[in-house]
């Protein structure tokens, strides 16, 4: 008999919780068959058995939390026998015979039916669920206090927090209408550990500028069908990443990490792009391994691909870490500025916000540019001011002439 | 959708064909979705093949007959005679017909209807297995479950359907026992106890406690309890069976009162009605995130959303009551809530009968159930006897009783008497409309009618009957 246990799977992950039993008791197993899915703070991975075997014990149930070390199922190994007290065996007779037994035989309660719902007509209360209305909170103007279809119109329409007030007591709606309670938990609670902790130890200073990027914008557009054909979607995004492997190659600080207990800053010769992707469950940040290998085409590809499986919570803890600097694509959503975060152990996140029309100046002109917003967040212990500016025009000039850009292409 | 090795798909994989499954896969249909509907057997369930279908075409026959042989005080006389043969016969052909209707509807409305075993392999995936053994693994976005449920055993007396048979096995039999115990006194004995005293059977009935039909107002079943006795049905209360044997081809069951005297009954066969079980076993539940109750059903919400959020439960696996009706209406609020409708299983009662001798039809709450539930109430009678479409038919036996909040809110209508089962209808359409006393009593009523009774007990309730 052999226990397999959760194993470490890096990431400094402590715990995680049992999404799904892969087996069941009885079960014959082969190595390296997955046995459970579990829920990290990451990501759902599967649990493989190094060993065949028979299982013959199940730890929790689905739901369940378990810390890494800790066993998840017994293997009865090829050879051994799972135990005879754990099989059942059904035993019948054939004959009538006489048996002495004292019946508990338990009859089927007295219904007592959910007394007094909500006094209303099934069309009343149909219309209360298409409007979102909690009908048990809504107080009837009826006869004997039945709900209307008014009354429902009514509630619907007065805002939350006046008909808190304006309903009397016993009509008050209940708790979760005003309010409702998020567990943080998995990812939500992985994003706030992390963001606090890096927020308060690596000072951030946020550095923001602007590129022209209207000869990109051409560029984009006229290859976007050429990389359709290949069925791959040509975004912004792609071209971003190839500048900022260029630029991080000629300001190293950039691509880089703290080692506070060595007191080092740790330059790094690969580049891996962490790209914060958004998901139902929220940020996730999976990584493009050796950016700066790879063409603007296979960026597109590998940036989709990795953002799917991170939205399907498919992806594999591998392509969630690593990262050597990360670029946040908030344009795709809204806003001109914002102050990112810096991702651990980065020491610099590039965020980009949506491009625009706007009137430049050119040559004593207003010229129509599209403008692309760019601001950096860096930790002022790895890097200054200067550095992190320098950086800023040698990513703005490989974004304002495309031409650089695919120069530079290995 | 092909059928064969490679994982196929479907929008909504619907596991048991009875009430709630193929009502479910019809309305699923009916508002486009790809439906899959996969049946053990034949389409129908328990309600078409073991339940409410043979026996009321069963009852109806043995009415029949009763009727002919005592028909009252009509200024008739009448004999019959009948082969249960030929009953029977007719029952397998209203069977059958249902069946192929069930089956022309799902053809009709594009339900692809495979006829297997369904396994869930996990929460999106299940494997079919055909009769021939043949295995196909289908990926679907909605399951609903209605494997519906099966007789429970007596404890200590396991069915071995030569003497101890269930309630299936009673309406199957080609011949009419001569002496027959029925171990339980809930609807399906009372039903089936009095069908067989009415085609010549000397039947007993075996209870635990001191009344039958425990879960009815026992004013309404006391009318049903005279006449059982009136039909020469032996009820043996406070009882229990210690042991069973046969002798000459005959069951022996020893019983023992409360006071522990012993008797010996001997019969052709023994009848366990005591309730039912879940049909929760291998169809892989344990490979998806449904939970069950403590008894083994399903846990559902309103919208008879399982714990998997993916998979809904409809019909007696989603638990009490177990009722064909209560599952037709689950079958299409799963269909509807899968394609994003706003429905919900809201009612507020639901009806019940017994095709008893007369038949008892209950919705709503009772006198009892309304004071446990902390209710002021009022109540009002009305009695057959008052009416004269039943004096008329010579069915005098009855009552109808209204229970309402003193607001006049209607709550509950219990009714006994002849064609209970058609008058408890205006009831639930009064309480799901949340209609007070008034609304029940200024309705106009035909006459002479047995609704009447209806208003009459309304206004009875609101202390103004005119007929009593």
């Amino acid at each position: 008999m052999v226990d397999i246990k959760f194993p470490d799977v890096g990431e400094g992950i402590t715990e995680g919780t049992v999404v799904k039993w892969l087996v069941k008791i009885g079960d014959e197993v082969k190595a390296d068959q997955a046995v459970a899915e579990i829920e990290t703070d990451k990501a759902i991975v599967e649990i493989p058995t190094p060993k065949a075997g028979k299982v013959s014990k199940i730890y929790g149930k689905e739901g369940d939390i378990i810390k890494v070390g800790s066993s998840l199922v017994s293997l009865a190994l090829p050879g051994e026998e799972i135990k005879a007290a754990e099989v059942k065996v059904a035993i019948k007779s054939p004959e009538i015979k006489h048996v002495e037994v004292k019946p508990e035989i338990r009859l089927p309660e007295k219904i007592i039916e959910e007394p007094s719902k909500v006094l209303a007509t099934p069309s009343t209360r149909r219309f209360a669920r298409e409007l979102g209305v909690d009908i048990s909170g809504v107080m009837g103007s009826g006869p004997g206090g039945r709900v209307m279809d008014e009354d429902i119109k009514k509630f619907a329409e007065v805002k939350p927090d006046t008909a808190l007030e304006a309903l009397p007591h016993e009509a008050m709606p209940p708790i979760k209408l005003a309010e409702e309670r998020i567990p943080i938990k998995g990812i939500r609670k992985t994003i706030g550990e992390r963001m606090t902790k890096s927020l308060f130890t690596a000072p951030h200073v946020v550095s923001m500028d602007e590129a022209d990027v209207t000869e990109l914008v051409v560029l984009r557009e006229k290859e976007k069908k050429r990389a359709e054909v290949k069925g791959i979607k040509l975004t912004y995004l792609a071209f971003i990443v190839k500048a900022a492997t260029v630029a991080l190659k000629q300001h190293p600080y950039l691509n880089a990490s703290l080692d506070p207990q060595k007191n080092e800053i740790v330059l790094k010769r690969y580049y891996n792009i962490g790209i914060a992707v958004d998901t139902p469950e929220g940020l996730m940040v999976p990584v493009i391994k050796n950016a700066d290998q790879k063409s603007i085409l296979e960026l597109a590809k590998e940036t989709e691909e990795l953002a799917e499986e991170a939205r399907t919570r498919k992806i594999k803890l591998s392509d969630l870490k690593g990262n050597t600097f990360t670029i946040t694509n908030i344009g795709s959503i809204g806003g001109i500025f914002s102050t990112p975060i810096i991702n651990p152990p980065d020491v610099a996140i590039l965020g980009v916000h949506r491009i625009r029309d706007m009137p430049v100046a050119i040559d004593g002109e207003v010229k129509i540019r599209k403008i692309l917003p760019l601001v950096l967040s860096f930790d002022h212990r790895a890097l200054d001011g200067a550095q992190a500016a320098r950086f800023m025009n040698t990513l703005i000039d490989h974004l304002r002439d495309p031409d650089l850009l695919l120069l530079d292409v290995t | 959708m092909v059928m064969g090795d490679i994982v196929t798909g479907c929008d909504v994989l619907v596991i048991g064909g009875g009430p709630g499954g193929y009502t479910a896969a019809i309305r699923a249909s009916q508002l486009d979705k790809d439906v899959i509907l996969v049946e053990k057997y034949d389409l129908g369930g328990t309600c078409v093949y073991r339940g409410c279908i043979p026996s009321k075409t069963l009852i109806h026959a043995a009415n029949i007959i009763y009727d002919i042989r005592n028909p009252g005080n009509i200024g008739i006389e009448g004999s019959v005679e009948f082969d249960y043969k030929n009953i029977q016969q007719r029952r397998f052909e209203v069977v059958k017909k249902l069946r192929d209707g069930i089956t022309t509807l799902c053809k009709k409305y594009g339900v692809q209807v495979i006829k297997g075993e369904a396994f869930f392999e996990s929460s999106d995936k299940a494997r079919i297995t055909l009769p021939d053994g043949t295995n196909s693994t289908f990926k679907f976005e909605n399951a609903i479950i209605a494997t519906g449920s099966h007789p429970r055993e007596f404890p200590g007396f396991p069915f071995d359907g030569k003497f101890m048979i269930n309630s299936n096995e009673a309406l199957g039999l080609m011949k009419v026992p001569e002496d027959l115990v029925i171990m339980g006194a809930g609807y399906i004995s009372v039903e089936l106890g009095t069908m067989f005293a009415k085609l010549g059977t000397r039947v007993k009935i075996v209870q635990r406690s001191s009344r039958i039909l425990t879960r009815f107002d026992p004013e309404v079943v006391e009318v049903v309890s005279r006449k059982m006795k009136k039909l020469g049905i032996e009820i043996y209360y406070n009882s229990r069976p210690l042991g069973l044997r046969s002798e000459n081809n005959k069951a022996i069951v020893t019983i023992s009162d409360d006071k522990g005297n012993e008797s010996e009954l001997k019969c052709d066969k023994v009848l366990v009605a005591v309730g039912v079980s879940p049909n929760n076993k291998d169809i892989g539940l344990e490979n998806t995130r449904i939970e069950l109750d403590e008894s083994g059903f399903i846990k559902v919400d309103e919208k008879r959303r399982t714990t998997d959020s993916k998979i809904y439960a409809v019909g007696d696996i989603a638990g009490p009551p177990f009722l064909a009706a209560k599952a037709f209406r689950e079958g299409k609020v799963a269909a509807e809530v899968i394609v994003g409708l706003p429905s919900a299983f809201d009612n507020r009662a639901i009806p019940l009968t017994v095709f008893s001798d007369p038949e008892i039809a209950t919705v709503g709450l009772d006198e009892e159930s309304s004071r446990k539930g902390g209710f002021e109430i009022r109540t009002g009678k009305f009695p057959f006897h008052a009416l004269g479409s039943a004096l008329a038919m010579d069915k005098t036996d009855g009552l109808v009783k209204v229970v309402a909040k003193t607001n006049g809110e209607i709550l509950g209508v219990q009714i006994v008497g002849a064609n209970a089962s058609l008058l408890i209808s205006e009831a639930s359409h009064s309480i799901e409309m949340a209609a007070f006393l008034e609304d029940l009593a200024g309705t106009i009523h035909p006459h002479p009618t047995l609704p009447e009774a209806l208003a009459e007990a309304a206004e009875a309730a609101l202390g103004k009957a005119i007929h009593i």
